[in-house]
């Protein structure tokens, strides 16, 4: 008969484990310690690289101060947030974010669905026409900016020169109000409608066949089993994609920055441009922290309402 | 399970784990916000220091374009005869990151450059803010200031600000000049003549003409951009010819100066006479995208800045002549028409040294300004393609024969006026900019941008009695 194997315990008195402690660990360094030990790296990077500058950002925000003057800074409590709220040059730019936001979602979303849909009724060359798709989306927005940019140069751009094969004039997609909001909104639709159509081919992939198989039986027609059966499954895993998209859209800057400067005048100045002007060229730091704790408390507001909505659509 | 889920006080090390969570952002706090000292311009010493003889990066900080890369070049063949330790470094950033580059790292009082290579406007905001030395007592002891146009040695270092043309000789000085500049008028002597058109009005109907006569060419190129400074030097210069004035300096007065008579007159001529010459889509043109229409044959009559106008005789760029004689027969340099002013726009750049820099690269800065400007040195930088600013450089073959625009620059020096220096340019410029870029793409009317930019600037300039809400 062998030893019966030693049950091992922790100093708090209770079974914990049949495995016996390995040899020459220290009788300080318990389980609980070593979790610590491990996870404090990751922890004061955490606190550092985000829970502190959103802690500070909170306490400049309530403040007068500038990274460049300098001297201490003054409290003047919710003067910068009611500054923010009341001016004019803030709701021209949530203007142009909300007609961007909306513009932009709404084309990547019926551009994204459609192409998913039309991609999973294939059953041939499927993953290479998914994978091709998904090439504008692995592209960095700056160099997406830069080339559309050349794109569509007014002068030399090869957008231009395809319109006058075709007998059409010369448009000024970046220099007029109208077109450089809609040339924002066509380049981020061209990157970017691959990330919806990703999320809705997950969706529709994962649509279970018996449920159409039962509708051919009962010779349902393809509107109908798009309207009962396709739509209604995939709409809550939309709705995710499209949540993403608004909140990305929301904090654009880098592609105004590159093809429009916010341009003509601020037509096309967005709320993160914006924030980045008042930080960055007056170094009006406190107004620009409490900007940019406005900016991430619209986006939690929405974004909580936007989840009890998809929690709603669960549930029913 | 091997820990169970606890309730109420947690365990000691938890404990500790959290107080001392607390102590470190605590201590980060303190260390972040109570670092700062009131702001005022360190003095440097007259006398330079004993410099080192160990290896040693004499950094620079400035934009991206050909000057910069001309005088890495020139500096570490020239300096380095006599101080062979030593290698410069020219960091480059692009244009429209230039201030944001070198002033965020100010505000971080930390600078991975020695020499930062302000704008003349930049230097209100870095000695307000205590970024760079005092040189009064340096240049009084190591420079010949008679050696320059006085206005030229007070553009690139004088604050506060110094009266156009003139110099005030008490003043504090805070940085020496690196690179003269000036716009030049760029003109087709293949389509409108060898003579270039002397007034403003004049040259606005040859470029209507030229542009009726040669279609696929456009009458005028110039810097419309919202970015950096490219639509508001364009407004400024036509304002100062036809008699505006930007402010009155002394008032602190914007409103009711900008916008008077002579201002929406500039402002008229520029969108409704100046715009409609101008290529379609050239509403976000600045230096680069002048340049090119030039070099590709697309404008009959175009404005730059001078340093950077000396890719046009490239001919691997340009399409007017394989040789640099074929395309100096088609194009001439000019210096800009008059009109009821001969005012020209003052640009160019000085050198200066960050407060932030370790006591042995400051001196070694110090030691690199008093060696350039040098009466040798400053005519071998002329030489090199620089624009130097002392007089006898100026003037020297060394300089009018080394680029055929240079004489431009030489003739315009008596003529140059400056943009606002004060602490609170970039907001300035930056209502400027977006202001002019939109009244020149019709998103604005032009009256109405004249009439908002002067309301905003006012308003930056007023600013500082309000609490909250800045840079709005």
């Amino acid at each position: 008969m062998s030893d019966p194997v030693p049950l091992t315990t922790d100093h708090t008195g209770q079974v914990a484990s049949a495995t016996p402690p390995a040899p020459g660990r220290s009788r300080r360094l318990s389980d609980r310690w070593l979790a610590v030990t491990f996870i404090s790296p990751a922890l004061l990077l955490l606190l550092a690289m985000s829970v502190f500058p959103l802690l500070w950002a909170l306490y400049l925000s309530f403040t007068d101060y500038s990274a460049t003057r300098g001297g201490p800074a003054h409290f003047i409590w919710f003067e910068n947030f009611t500054a923010i709220l009341t001016s004019a040059q803030v709701h021209l730019r949530a203007l142009t974010t909300l007609i961007y936001v909306i513009g932009a979602v709404t084309l990547q979303t019926v551009l994204g669905f459609a192409i998913a849909y039309l991609i999973s009724r294939r059953t041939h060359g499927r993953g290479l026409l998914t994978t091709l798709f998904l090439v504008p989306m692995m592209l960095s927005p700056v160099v997406v900016g830069l080339f559309w940019r050349f794109m569509l140069d007014a002068q030399f751009g090869v957008i231009n020169s395809m319109l006058g094969s075709l007998g059409l004039g010369q448009v000024e997609w970046l220099t007029r109000q109208r077109t450089a909001l809609i040339s924002l909104i066509v380049v981020d639709t061209w990157q970017w409608t691959p990330f919806i159509m990703l999320i809705a081919l997950a969706g529709l992939t994962a649509v279970p066949k018996y449920l159409y198989e039962a509708a051919s039986i009962d010779r349902a027609s393809e509107w109908f089993r798009f309207r009962t059966i396709t739509l209604p499954l995939v709409w809550p895993l939309l709705l995710i994609a499209v949540l993403f998209r608004a909140i990305e859209a929301f904090r654009l800057f880098d592609l105004v920055y590159i093809l429009t400067s916010g341009g003509p005048g601020v037509s096309t100045e967005t709320l993160s441009f914006h924030v980045y002007k008042v930080a960055f060229l007056g170094f009006n730091t406190g107004t620009a922290s409490a900007y940019g704790l406005l900016m991430v408390l619209v986006v939690m507001v929405l974004t909580q309402l936007y989840l009890r909505y998809l929690n709603k659509l669960k549930e029913d | 399970m091997r820990y169970p889920k606890r309730r109420g006080r947690p365990s000691v090390p938890g404990r500790k784990v959290q107080l001392a969570t607390a102590a470190i952002l605590a201590a980060t706090t303190v260390a972040a916000c109570g670092g700062d000292t009131q702001a005022s311009a360190p003095k440097a010493p007259a006398t330079i220091p004993e410099l080192t003889k160990d290896p040693l990066t004499l950094s620079f900080i400035w934009f991206d374009w050909p000057p910069a890369h001309a005088l890495e070049d020139f500096a570490n063949a020239e300096y380095t005869k006599e101080r062979s330790n030593v290698t410069i470094k020219v960091n480059t950033v692009p244009n429209a990151n230039w201030h944001d580059a070198m002033f965020t790292q100010f505000a971080a009082h930390k600078t991975d450059f020695d020499i930062p290579i302000l704008d003349s406007q930049h230097i209100g905001e870095a000695v307000t803010n205590g970024n760079i030395l005092d040189i009064t007592d340096f240049v009084k002891k190591n420079i010949d200031v008679k050696a320059y146009n006085p206005y030229l040695l007070a553009a690139y270092g004088q604050f506060p600000q110094a009266e156009t043309g003139k110099r005030d000789e008490n003043a504090p000085l805070y940085g020496l000049p690196l690179l003269g500049d000036t716009w030049t008028m760029i003109y087709r002597k293949d389509l409108i003549g060898d003579k270039p058109p002397q007034t403003w009005d004049e040259m606005i109907s040859v470029a209507e003409k030229c542009q009726a006569d040669h279609p696929g060419v456009s009458g005028l190129a110039f810097h419309q951009a919202n970015g950096s400074d490219a639509a508001a030097v364009t407004y400024n210069t036509v304002n100062g010819v036809y008699g505006g004035n930007l402010w009155d300096s002394k008032k602190r007065k914007i409103q009711g100066v900008l916008n008077d008579t002579a201002g929406q007159e500039a402002m008229d001529v520029l969108v409704n006479k100046m715009k409609p010459l101008t290529a379609k889509g050239s509403g976000n043109w600045f230096i680069d995208e002048v340049n090119a229409a030039v070099s590709q044959g697309k404008a009959c009559i175009a404005f730059n800045w001078i340093a950077a106008s000396g890719g046009l005789l490239d001919p691997k760029q340009s399409t007017l002549g394989t040789t640099r004689e074929q395309i100096l027969d088609k194009l001439g340099f000019a210096p800009l028409p008059s009109q009821k002013t001969n005012l020209v726009p003052l640009g160019g750049m000085g050198m200066h040294v960050s407060a932030y820099s370790s006591k042995t690269n400051q001196a070694e800065a110090l030691n690199f300004m008093k060696w350039f400007e040098r009466a040798d040195i400053q005519k071998k930088w002329a030489a090199a393609g620089g624009v130097p600013s002392r007089t006898d450089a100026l003037q020297s073959p060394e300089f009018l024969n080394a680029q055929p625009f240079n004489k431009v620059y030489a003739d315009s020096v008596p003529r140059m006026r400056d943009m606002w220096n004060v602490p609170e340019y970039a907001r300035l410029v930056d209502i400027e900019n977006t202001n002019v870029n939109a009244a020149l793409n019709g998103a604005k009317k032009p009256k109405d941008a004249l009439d908002d930019i002067a309301k905003e600037q006012q308003g930056v300039l007023d600013a500082s009695s309000r609490k909250g809400g800045g840079g709005l």
